[in-house]
């Protein structure tokens, strides 16, 4: 009984859809759409490639209902999904994937959502552009269990211990990644220090 | 100078603080050591560029057709499902029907009409009987072209 309500209210809401009930499945997919939506995102930097891995994601959990067992947070559960489909995603096309981050050529065709147009100049327009064209492209560039350990990390802002989970790897090992994957963006991000 | 906080049981704290995430009295204290270590001050600097940095990195939220795109998926993942399982079910039928029908093909073959057999001495038989009706044959033919004696 007080294991069942240390649970995790999502590990709850998950075994009742091992029980068979959808509705629960609904409540699980309308909360954790937009974290599992946006760290498939900044991994592969490409829409329809996250929105398609998203879905998958979820198809998973589903599909994975009847053999569930909250041995560790739902969240964990779901990231490890989550991450082993996107470092898959990337091992398998990276070549593909070796391109250049070039300011006129977007990969994704993504909207510039991120600068809304509210009184910003067209010069200082371009600056963050350029400004958030880097970000984007440093942490491209970082080795990819680098890249999602740091993207859990801040984004999710999940426990070491959550992360090694969702990795399948040692805390110490996470820590690892991420002095390693924070001392490269230091080095590369540190021009921005001085700018808005 | 020794630093207490330049080693890997430490080292994270580093992080948290940058992170919001040491509890105050940790984060006083790692302020408070800042002043007088030069090396965790630039640390805490730099890292404190790229945490703002990064939150500048936005992601999109799902299309409006994401939920219905993963039922859709549940669904058709369902169907083949089903299909699997029929496949998984039929597939120990297959070695017994193929036994089955060698067994069929045995018991027919074992069970052939007794007309159709014949020994040897059957056979011969049959070849004497045909060698005799033959010769009668000839014999008619022979007699037939004798010409009737002249009276």
């Amino acid at each position: 009984m007080e294991a069942a309500q240390a649970l995790d209210f999502d590990a709850q809401l998950m075994l009742r859809v091992k029980d068979g009930d959808d509705d629960s499945f609904r409540l699980l997919l309308e909360k954790h759409r937009l974290p599992v939506m946006r760290f498939v995102y900044r991994m592969v930097q490409d829409q329809s490639v996250s929105e398609e891995l998203g879905q998958e994601v979820f198809l998973r959990i589903y599909r994975s209902r009847a053999n569930y067992e909250p041995a560790a947070k739902f969240t964990t559960w779901m990231f490890r999904i989550a991450s082993h489909l996107a470092l898959n995603w990337l091992r398998d096309g990276r070549t593909e994937r070796e391109r250049s981050f070039s300011l006129d050529s977007r990969s994704d065709g993504e909207p510039v959502r991120e600068f809304p147009g509210t009184g910003f100049s067209v010069e200082e327009e371009m600056v963050r552009r350029i400004r958030l064209d880097e970000i984007r492209q440093a942490i491209a560039d970082l080795p990819d269990k680098q890249r999602a350990a740091v993207l859990m990390h801040k984004y999710e802002e999940m426990e070491y211990s959550q992360i090694a989970g969702a990795m399948a790897c040692s805390e110490s090992a996470v820590k690892s990644l991420l002095f390693r994957a924070y001392e490269t963006l230091r080095a590369r991000l540190a021009h921005l220090a001085g700018q808005k | 100078m020794n630093c207490p906080y330049r080693n890997e049981e430490e080292m994270d704290l580093l992080l948290d603080y940058t992170a919001g995430r040491l509890d105050p009295a940790g984060a006083a204290r790692l302020r408070t050591h800042a002043i007088t270590c030069p090396e965790c001050d630039g640390f805490l600097r730099a890292q404190a560029v790229v945490w703002k940095a990064l939150d500048e990195f936005t992601a999109p939220r799902p299309t409006a057709d994401f939920n219905r795109a993963v039922w859709r998926k549940i669904g058709t993942a369902a169907s083949e499902s089903w299909l699997t399982r029929l496949a998984q079910i039929c597939r120990p039928l297959v070695p017994l029907t193929a036994a089955a029908v060698l067994i069929a093909a045995g018991f027919v073959y074992d069970h052939k009409p007794a007309s159709l057999t014949i020994t040897v001495a059957e056979a011969e038989q049959i070849q004497h009987t045909l060698e005799d009706l033959q010769m009668l044959q000839n014999l008619n033919v022979t007699a037939a072209e004798v010409p009737e004696p002249l009276l």
